[in-house]
């Protein structure tokens, strides 16, 4: 579990985040969606530990991570366009971590990584040869590898288009899944948000607009910024779907 | 991109024909010069300069010192790099590190030398401050010293500005991959820079290796090779087909070096995105990197105090009241308010036909779709190459029995040919990276093309342009070795002069003439930068 307490940050006497309390289950995905400026990034960074808090507490599983490093929280994240060392093959970047970390049944867990994130055609090619979809996987599987306690993604769709966006958030439910892993997305996409995510921390100019599930968020929005700024998109959405394939399919 | 228009053409030829003339043909000279003897084309030449021993000597010399200077500028301008993009030393200090080091951009090499004899010089500022003479500065110690200050601006340009480049997220990745220290370094930092890092050692290298500045001021009797091309050339016996050679032989290495910099190029990353991080606090690292910094700057600036300091002194060293006499003695001699004005003058139309020639035949290139375009981007590489003494020469030989000899004229056109592939390159990139449909528009809206462009492209490019301005202008305020071939007594300058002052041991008037090009120049700088800055603020 990972617990937030009362986080505060503010850069140039301008505050980003205020009081900011959150609870994390084991094995959620949990979304954090806001306009851009938000905080919401801010957020992710606080809780990556590369970003100092002015004030507040975090804590994972009760010990107190609230000054520790930010490559001994044991978390990981992969950034909106992958940071893949572009002088590395993608096997390179895979197993890059592991060359750091010695662990002698590594082999198979690194094959068993491959093969479920489908990667095995791909392992030989530069990262400029990848498609915006295999980059996504490769950097995946280079977070993966590092058996992070929280995985972290910064906009893990924003870069990529159509059917491979909705490939990717599949595959996103499945690793959460099958390795119980707690998952913290930063979007700015409400539909991404709420088909993707177990909860949803709307965050509006540094404070917590709401927290609930999908469900919640569609039928007891908190306030009017919910309503205007996440379910007017949504509605509007879901009209044009219907325009284009009739009311009956409702 | 628009239609090939007659007005396009015209343009084209003008420049093609410019470069051939000015830079084509006296290199064709050069050569012939260079097998040319008594009794027809031979090696004769070559094997005579090769056999003496003072030649190859210089050559040695020359690889060795600028070899080393090489090494040393690419190691401290990293250092500094780092300092400014790896470390959260104040914003403030920052920027004056940034702008301090690039003050020596702003002299004549010329000037470096008697700044480091009346600082280091058994008489100097430092020595006197700190007692004894720390080390010998004529010959080896003073070039190695000179050239460091003269080619530290430029190879710290070239690192800091692929150091923009990087992006600083993938520190982070190391991190998070627990790399140690030296893993992190080589995969987020190291490897990135490769590319720069080695242009900026070549770049040493070139320069230091082809200036004539510094040894003529402070080479003492440590030859190397651009002195003995000057005195083959211009001493008591002047051998000009000797000189042809020497010149050729100049040229190899640079020509080496343009070569590994195409190379080198591969090296270079191309990153999706830049983003910026902040760097994680470490007071330790910030403070010694800051005091780092800061010696080198100081060291750097020490060595031209002198200059600002001794031609207020009656007689430095020895009588150290206050006077006005010798700015005074300057500014009433004809002869020296003279050269101040010719230099001027050169630098003036250097930089108005300069920029028009290199904006022209960028233009040509990045928006039209003229058949041999390529051209310039090949008369670039050539003028790249090309060291200033070298191109001088070529002149000196090819137009010694025309008009054009001992005129503005062709010290112009040398030096718009000799500094052109980097404002060439300015104007390329910005207007290549402009919206290629531009002039269809305009042409669609009823403009003509060259109204597109005045109302468009130019003022679309003006930041670039500005830049040029201050490239060029300054470029050509303190340039020596690209004219010391083609001056004559009635178009001397600025740099020329202090070289004849040297022989009269004249060196007030020497650091009053590099007072006058310093606050020229940094006049121009900044003013350059005051236009920048009033651009930006528009546009937001």
């Amino acid at each position: 579990m990972l617990k937030l307490e009362n986080i505060s940050k503010k850069y140039h006497n301008k505050s980003v985040l205020e009081n900011i309390d959150l609870e994390i289950q084991a094995g959620e995905i949990v979304s954090l969606l806001g306009q851009s400026g938000s905080g919401k990034t801010t957020l992710l960074n606080i809780i990556l530990g590369l970003t100092k808090m002015d004030s507040g507490k975090i804590y994972y599983e009760n010990e107190d991570l609230t000054n520790v490093k930010m490559k001994d929280r044991g978390f990981n994240i992969v950034f909106q366009d992958y940071a893949l060392f572009p002088h590395l093959n993608a096997y390179e970047n895979i197993v890059y971590g592991l060359k750091n970390k010695k662990s002698t049944d590594s082999k198979k867990e690194l094959k068993e990584y491959i093969d479920f994130l489908e990667l095995g055609p791909h392992l030989d090619k530069k990262i400029s040869q990848l498609s915006g979809g295999q980059k996504q996987r490769v950097a995946l599987a280079r977070t993966l590898v590092m058996k992070p306690r929280i995985l972290l993604l910064d906009e893990p769709l924003s870069a990529l288009d159509g059917v491979i966006k909705e490939s990717i958030k599949e595959r996103i439910k499945s690793i959460a899944k099958q390795y119980q892993l707690t998952t913290i997305i930063v979007t700015h996409d409400p539909e991404e948000a709420l088909t993707l995510s177990d909860k949803i921390l709307i965050i509006n100019q540094g404070h917590v607009s709401q927290f609930g599930t999908p469900h919640e968020i569609i039928h007891e929005p908190n306030n009017e910024f919910v309503k205007e700024f996440i379910l007017k998109q949504l509605h509007i959405k879901r009209q044009n779907i219907f325009h284009l394939f009739g009311e009956q399919y409702a | 991109m628009p239609n090939i228009k007659l007005e396009m053409k015209v343009i084209y030829l003008a420049i093609i024909l410019l470069f051939s003339v000015f830079l084509v043909l006296p290199m064709l000279a050069l050569f012939y010069r260079s097998f040319q003897t008594t009794k027809g084309l031979e090696l004769s030449n070559y094997i005579n300069v090769l056999a003496n021993g003072e030649l190859l000597t210089a050559f040695m010399n020359s690889i060795k010192v600028s070899g080393l200077t090489a090494v040393i500028s690419t190691v401290l301008a990293f250092m500094i790099a780092y300092a400014l993009h790896c470390t959260n030393i104040q914003h403030q200090y920052k920027s004056i590190i940034k702008v301090g080091i690039l003050i020596p951009m702003l002299l004549p090499t010329i000037t470096y030398g008697f700044a480091i004899m009346y600082s280091f010089g058994n008489q100097g500022l430092i020595t006197q401050l700190l007692g004894q003479p720390l080390f010998n500065i004529y010959g080896f110690n003073g070039l190695l010293l000179g050239y460091t200050i003269y080619t530290l601006p430029a190879a710290f340009l070239i690192i800091n500005n692929s150091f923009m480049y990087i992006d600083k997220r993938f520190m982070v990745v190391s991190k998070l991959m627990l790399d140690g220290t030296w893993r992190s370094f080589f995969h987020t930092i190291l490897r990135p820079l490769t590319g720069a890092i080695g242009g900026a050692f070549v770049l040493s290298f070139i320069l230091s290796f082809t200036d004539y500045g510094i040894p003529a001021s402070i080479g003492g009797t440590y030859s190397v090779v651009s002195t003995q091309l000057y005195q083959v050339m211009l001493g008591s016996i002047p051998n000009f087909s000797h000189g042809a050679v020497i010149a050729i032989l100049m040229l190899i290495p640079a020509l080496f070096g343009v070569f590994l910099l195409q190379y080198l190029e591969r090296f270079n990353f191309h990153y999706d995105k830049i983003t910026e991080i902040e760097m994680v606090e470490h007071k330790g690292r910030d403070i010694s990197f800051a005091l780092f910094a800061s010696i080198v700057l100081i060291g750097m600036l020490s060595v031209f105090l002198v200059m600002f300091i001794a031609p207020f002194l009656t007689s430095f060293p020895y009588n150290l009241t206050f006077t006005w006499n010798h700015l005074i003695n300057v500014f009433q001699s004809n002869d020296l308010i003279g050269v101040y004005k010719n230099s001027l003058i050169v630098a003036l139309f250097t930089t108005i036909f300069g920029i028009l020639i290199a904006y022209s035949s960028a233009i040509i290139n990045a928006r039209t779709k003229i058949k041999g375009k390529g051209a310039f981007d090949i008369v670039s590489m050539i003028t790249n190459t090309l060291p200033g003494m070298v191109l001088g020469l070529s002149y000196l030989l090819l137009f010694n029995n025309s008009s054009l000899k001992g005129t503005f004229i062709i010290i112009i056109v040398c030096n718009i040919v000799h500094y052109y592939t980097t404002p060439y390159l300015m104007a390329k990139n910005s207007l290549s990276k402009m919206n290629p449909s531009w002039e269809t528009t305009g042409g669609l809206l009823g403009d003509s093309w060259f109204k597109t462009i005045y109302r468009v492209i130019l003022p679309n490019s003006w930041g670039t342009v500005i830049e040029m301005f201050s490239y060029y202008f300054i470029n050509a305020m303190v340039t020596i070795s690209g004219i010391i071939f083609l001056v004559s007594a009635q178009t001397s300058l600025v740099s020329s002069k202090i070289k004849e002052l040297q022989h009269f041991a004249k060196f007030n008037d020497i650091f009053v003439l590099s007072l006058l090009i310093f606050f020229t120049n940094l006049l121009i700088k900044l003013f350059c930068d005051y236009l920048q800055k009033r651009r930006s603020l528009k546009n937001i």
